[in-house]
């Protein structure tokens, strides 16, 4: 349609190599060009990354373009959304697609704005529609209340940011073939007006309660300080933090910071897992809006299992290394 | 006839009329400048209304000074106050007639004189049996709340040595005189015969030599007490502050702060001394440091940090070290909070009402909390997270309760049954006010139900405002953030002025506390009434039929704010007791003296802070000595808090938390089903 | 120091999960009767980041929101905070206005009140949460943009922006004017409070009409949307709670992670 063609993915790099969205978007990326009997670009950003050319062909791209520049070495905001605007005028893609990470969330939005597009961000699905061969995409709203399809009327280019870990990655076919195309022209760095003056990397304890995905909570029926090691334990599994009911708390088994519920902090974790703990309101008030809540609980009459999605009735102590070590044999998978 | 001559053996006693004069006006003078002390606190307004105060004084003089009401609940320091009070004024008395009858040349003789006499011993004995029960109590039972200082001591000493020597004076001029002449008469001044008897083999002229030394002796100790007192502003000023005090003290509701004029307030709450009114700075001084309102703290009693004696104490210290601060240097006065007293204990009372309710000289601590926390909340924003948690609630969502609060909106509990939900345009009489948690809590809402039920039984035609119903303010007030208050308040007048409501009946004390007695201010002046009124009226009326026997052992906690803010004793017992085939058997600490539940004053929301144990748990060990199986409460806090403390202590088989009428709604379903 | 503040009225996001309705025709959200709205989290704490900018520095705080009903309760919330001004820009034709199309009539806006040397908007709306204006706004504005801010600074005439990134900050140097969005991170918002909460009571928050700032109706034009919403549902949730059984603890524990590994 008027010349847009073709998909085009922001490639991103983890230590040096293709990073796990790219090969995630490349195959999301070859389905829709596929439908489309379109081409696959990727857009290499960095300094010097030709040699990832070949596998990211290998992994579905029909083209690659490789910028190479000391001023891509690091995602800077002017630079990248400079390169990929101007790369995006000479090609004309048809859709634009990002990982929802970091560098999509900053870049897509300002290329978007940039080029006059559309874009949705943040999608759990992206799809063709079959009659318009549009670019449908699906995202949470009202805080995953909610789910909502969007679509572009005529914005051109259609571009989605793609939450990670959700789409399966690419297969990888070294007999693959394609292009490797270098982005012509070197970066003026009067372009550049904002710069990253200092990196600091966070050396939490865990993560903080508030920003957690997954929350391990435990409350009176844990019974000492000791046992709520193994709540931190399935905590750091998930990449998580530990909470608490405000019994726990007073026992000065955790401390009080870690308090959930109606005189402590409210928060909305993707999962919250609940041990040993009635369920009470004035502590579930902090934690239900929580997308998934687990209860383990040898009473099955506690109020948790009114709210939960999963529940458990077992002595945690039973449960949670079973648990335990089960997660880490799925998640090193 | 019997009688004495009065300064015998002394000559020139207008010196002592000289220097007891000096030493008077050096006293008033320390008066005048502690008035100048005061001074420094804004105005207050209870310079009005001088005809009513003067009635209101002499009744509380009548009824509680003079008989010590108050003081005698507590009856070991009861009575050491009461004989020495007593004692006091039979001294004082009797000197002024002394001095009259002297200068009237009336002099008293005989049978009279004899009578006169003994009196005045009998008086200055009581002084000193109560004096021996201060030291015995002070120095070697040592109960926890008093808190002494060099001040207790010297005063002790000085009263003591001043009757001793009275009494040794007495017995010297008895030795020298009538012990001779008349000893019939000196056994109607035992106190003086004591010492008569013991000095009695002394020859004429020593006891005279020791009887003018000893006299001067006593009369500069006299005088000289007057100047101690000026000089350090003893506590025995209390005998002259406390009553002016009492005099001055707020006649209205109870713990009711000022509202702030938003054009006119040049600063928010009370962040330095200056910020209180003078006759907050009167409460300073008259505060004897008895530690009363300390025994009766329940965060105190807790362990938290707060101690309502000790916060009235810091700041009388800081007072007079600001003002020092202030007339002798450029520098800037000290911070108030912080020095004295601190956050945290401005942040642990519960407003519960129970130190100004046992204090004897009426100081007012609560509103002085409430004007600090305004400071920090308005001017500095600094409070406990979870207050600004409820503070940022009530703001942006109209009730306290945290963002998602059980599976509940406000209206909720209207679908559950039918009542009428007023909507715009809709007139009523008579409004239920169902309250915050009163709709949002679960466990609440049970009550809530049971009395529309209640009121539907009856045949009341009421109206409820439903998803409509906002916060009433109160936590916002006592939590110190009064602009929220104010702005509700507002609201709700202008929503009870709608729907041409004229009469409201709540079902929280908080929110009873509030409209009736706070409201007013606002422009909102209705007929306030709680449920346990309404349901008495209706026994009363016998218009309710409780036929349903609940055979329960029942004991009953009287909410702070029905109590103690507003005297509501006897209607929610009477209604307990219109319940067929219950017990009531009440816990030691009841009514004026009843106990916090812990839910006051914000800190429902607000959470308690460390301490020896919480003050739910320390309340239910209460009911659990009178052997109830069911603990009767008339405020949703207090159900919240004991349903909490029951819960901890693992006792949900054995005790049950009821609200008073979710019984008499049980009690009426036989009659309806 | 001058900051505009771009603040959005949204549904209370805390109405509990099982209240939450909406209307699949109008692809609308219905809110519940008796909840009102509120403005929306990250934007509160963009106002926070501008009032801590102003302790420092001195300077006016201007707030602007966009909205097609009544929308002047939020910027009333921010003056509370302490904001000097505010505008509403109100037009029935800003009903489901896409990104571009808000970034359209903020740009009108702030174009209109000028002078400025920050433009703060919250990292996404706390409703349809799009995360896309700020960025586009900077774009109309020709000016520099730094997302995800969870501290700024203000220092010899440029900004230090600390930004949030997945395992830890970084620190950029961007030159004034430019547009920061702000993150959750930086911290608790203020409690309205002192006079300024009094003081926004009464204060008159001017309304601007389309004409007001300039702006052409007809380039918001549904035809011209960028994005259109094609569909709204609510994602089937089990309300029950499946209790997992097993012969023993440890079995169920096992079914448990296999179904907890399919979350992530
Ligand atoms: C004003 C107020 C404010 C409050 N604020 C808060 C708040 O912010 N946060 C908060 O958390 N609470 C708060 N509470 C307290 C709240 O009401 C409850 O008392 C508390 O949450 C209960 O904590 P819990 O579930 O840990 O303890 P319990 O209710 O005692 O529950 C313990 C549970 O553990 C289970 N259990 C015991 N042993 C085991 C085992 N080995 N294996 C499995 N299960 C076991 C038991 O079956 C029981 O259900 C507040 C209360 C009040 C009155």
């Amino acid at each position: 349609m008027d010349g847009y063609q073709g998909v085009l993915v922001c490639g991103e790099l983890a230590e040096g190599k293709l990073a796990p969205i790219t090969i995630e978007l490349l195959g999301i990326g070859r389905k829709l060009a596929d439908e489309l009997g379109e081409k696959v670009s990727l857009l290499l950003m960095g300094n010097p990354i030709g040699h990832l050319g070949q596998e990211a062909i290998a992994y579905g791209a029909d083209q690659v373009f490789v910028a190479e520049d000391p001023l891509l070495e690091v995602y800077n905001s002017d630079a990248y959304t400079y390169l990929m605007a101007d790369l995006c005028r000479k090609i004309n893609p048809s859709i634009v697609l990002f990982g929802h990470t970091d560098m999509g969330c900053d870049l897509a939005p300002r290329l978007n704005g940039r080029l006059g597009g559309g874009l949705t961000m943040d999608c759990l699905t992206l799809s063709i529609d079959p009659t318009t061969k549009r670019l449908i995409s699906t995202r949470p709203v009202f805080g995953g209340n909610a789910h909502a399809t969007l679509m572009s009327k005529s914005a051109r280019p259609q571009m989605a940011t793609l939450r990670q870990k959700i789409v399966a990655p690419a297969e990888r076919n070294d007999s693959r073939k394609g292009e490797i195309i270098p982005v012509e022209g070197k970066i003026d760095p009067s372009i550049i007006k904002m710069k990253v003056v200092e990196r600091l990397k966070e050396e939490v304890e865990g993560v903080k309660l508030e920003d957690a995905e997954v929350i391990v909570s435990g409350g009176r029926g844990i019974g000492s300080a000791q046992n709520f090691k193994m709540l931190r334990e399935l905590a750091d599994l998930l990449g998580g933090a530990i909470g608490a009911t405000r019994p726990a708390c007073d026992e000065g088994w955790v401390p009080a910071s870690l308090q959930i519920g109606q005189s402590g902090k409210v928060v909305s974790p993707k999962l919250y897992i609940a041990v040993a703990l009635s369920g009470a309101m004035s502590h579930i008030s902090g934690c239900l809006g929580s997308k998934v809540i687990v209860g383990i609980n040898k009473d099955p009459e506690a109020n948790i299992f009114n709210v939960a999605r999963y529940g458990i009735v077992a002595d945690y102590k039973e449960v949670l290394p079973a648990l335990i070590s089960k997660l880490k044999e799925r998640l090193s998978k | 006839m019997a009688t004495r001559e009065v300064f015998w053996n002394i000559s020139y006693p207008y010196v002592m009329y000289l220097l007891a004069a000096l030493g008077v006006a050096y006293w008033i003078y320390s008066l005048y400048q502690r008035y100048q002390l005061w001074r420094i606190g804004r105005p207050d307004e209870c310079t009005q209304e001088i005809g009513k105060r003067i009635r209101v004084f002499i009744q509380t003089l009548l009824t509680e000074i003079l008989t010590h009401r108050k003081f005698l609940r507590d009856p070991f320091p009861g009575i050491m106050h009461f004989l020495i009070f007593w004692g006091w004024i039979i001294l004082l008395l009797a000197s002024a007639v002394d001095a009259f009858t002297y200068y009237a040349n009336l002099h008293l003789v005989g049978t009279p004189y004899l009578w006169f006499s003994l009196i005045v011993d009998i008086g200055g004995l009581l002084v000193i049996i109560g004096m021996l029960m201060a030291v015995l109590r002070r120095y070697i039972l040592k109960p926890e709340r008093l808190n002494s200082v060099f001040d207790d001591g010297i005063i002790t000493a000085l009263i003591l040595i001043i009757l001793v020597t009275g009494y040794m004076v007495e017995g010297l001029r008895q030795a020298a005189t009538e012990l001779k002449t008349h000893p019939e008469w000196a056994l109607w001044s035992p106190g003086g015969f004591v010492f008569a008897k013991a000095f009695e083999g002394m020859d004429e002229e020593s006891l005279r030599f020791w009887h003018q030394w000893l006299w001067w002796f006593h009369a500069l100790m006299t005088i000289g007490g007057f100047v101690y007192v000026g000089l350090v502003f003893s506590k025995f000023q209390h005998i002259l502050v406390s009553p002016l005090n009492i005099f001055f003290r707020n006649l209205g509701p109870v713990g009711v702060p000022a509202p702030i004029d938003i054009e006119k307030a040049e600063t928010l709450g009370v962040g330095e001394i200056k910020d209180f009114t003078w006759k907050q700075l009167l409460d300073l001084d008259a505060c004897t440091n008895c530690g009363r309102c300390q025994d009766a703290c329940p965060a105190w009693a807790t362990g938290k940090p707060l101690s309502p004696r000790k916060v009235i104490q810091d700041l009388k210290v800081h007072m007079v070290k600001a003002n020092k601060k202030q007339t002798h240097s450029s520098e800037s006065v000290p911070t108030l909070v912080g020095e004295a007293p601190t956050e945290e204990e401005i942040w642990a009372c519960t407003t519960c009402a129970a130190c100004q309710e046992t204090c004897p000289v009426y100081v007012e601590h609560l509103v002085k909390i409430i004007d600090l926390r305004r400071n920090l909340v308005l001017a500095h924003s600094k409070m406990p997270e979870t207050a600004q948690l409820m503070l940022r609630n009530m703001q942006s969502r109209g009730h306290p309760w945290a963002g998602i609060q059980s599976l509940r909106l406000r209206g909720d509990w209207t679908s559950e049954i039918e009542v009428k939900v007023l909507s715009e345009g809709d007139r009523v009489k008579t409004l239920f006010w169902v309250g915050c948690t009163g709709a949002l809590a679960e466990r609440n809402v049970k009550a809530t139900l049971s009395m529309a039920k209640v009121l539907k039984a009856v045949g009341i035609d009421f109206g409820v405002l439903g998803e409509a119903e906002t916060c009433c303010g109160d936590p916002a007030r006592r939590a110190g953030y009064e602009f929220q208050f104010q702005i509700s308040a507002e609201q709700n007048i202008e929503t009870f002025k709608n729907h041409q409501i004229q009469e409201i009946i709540t079902m929280c004390p908080h929110c009873y506390h509030t409209l009736k007695n706070e409201y007013p201010k606002y422009g909102g002046a209705f007929k306030v009434i709680h449920y346990t009124q309404f349901l008495y009226d209706l026994i009363q009326q016998k218009k309710l039929n409780l036929s349903h026997a609940l055979a329960l052992n029942l004991t009953y906690q009287d909410p702070c704010y029905l109590g103690r803010y507003n005297h509501l004793y006897q209607e929610p017992r009477q209604v307990l007791q219109a319940l067929p085939q219950i017990r009531l058997k009440e816990m030691e600490r009841s009514r004026n003296r009843s106990f916090c539940c812990g839910g006051g004053g914000g800190h429902m929301w607000i959470e308690e802070q460390p301490g020896t144990t919480k003050i739910n748990q320390m309340r239910l060990e209460d009911v659990l000595k009178t052997g109830a199986d069911t603990v009767v409460t008339a405020c949703p806090y207090c159900l919240q808090m004991f349903e909490e403390s029951i819960e901890h202590k693992g006792m949900k088989e054995t005790l049950k938390a009821k609200d008073l009428v979710e019984l008499v709604e049980e009690a009426m379903e036989a009659t309806r089903t | 120091m001058n900051t505009i503040v771009c603040v959005k009225q949204v549904p209370d996001p805390e109405i509990p999960p099982a209240k939450f309705k909406i209307d699949p025709e109008t692809k609308k959200v219905v809110p519940p009767p008796g909840v009102p709205p509120v403005i929306s989290v990250y934007d509160e704490r963009a106002v926070e980041a501008a009032l801590r900018l102003k302790d420092k520095h001195k300077g006016k705080i201007t707030v602007i929101s966009v909205g097609a009903g009544k929308v002047s309760d939020v910027v009333r919330h921010a003056l509370s905070m302490g904001a000097d001004e505010g505008f509403v820009i109100e037009d029935g034709a800003f009903e489901n206005l896409d990104s571009f199309g808000t970034a359209t009539v903020l740009s009108k806006a702030i174009q209109k009140i000028g002078g400025y040397d920050l433009i703060l908007c919250g990292r996404q709306a706390a409703d349809w949460g799009a995360g896309q204006v700020g960025s586009i706004l900077a774009e109309i504005l020709g000016i520099p943009v730094v997302t995800f801010a969870c501290g700024i600074e203000a220092v010899d005439k440029k900004l230090r922006v600390r930004r949030v990134v997945k395992d830890g900050f970084e620190i950029l140097e961007t030159p004034m004017p430019s547009l920061v969005t702000v993150s959750s991170e930086i911290g608790l918002p203020r409690l309205p409070a002192g006079m300024s909460l009094m003081l926004a009571r009464k204060k008159q928050i001017p309304v601007w009409k389309p004409q007001d700032i300039g702006l052409d109706l007809s380039d918001l034009d549904k035809e011209k949307a960028h994005t259109e919403i094609i569909g709204l549902s609510i994602p089937t949730r089990k309300k029950e709670c499946e209790i997992i059984t097993g012969t023993t603890p440890a079995e169920a524990a096992i079914q448990l992670a296999e179904k907890l590994s399919q979350l992530f």
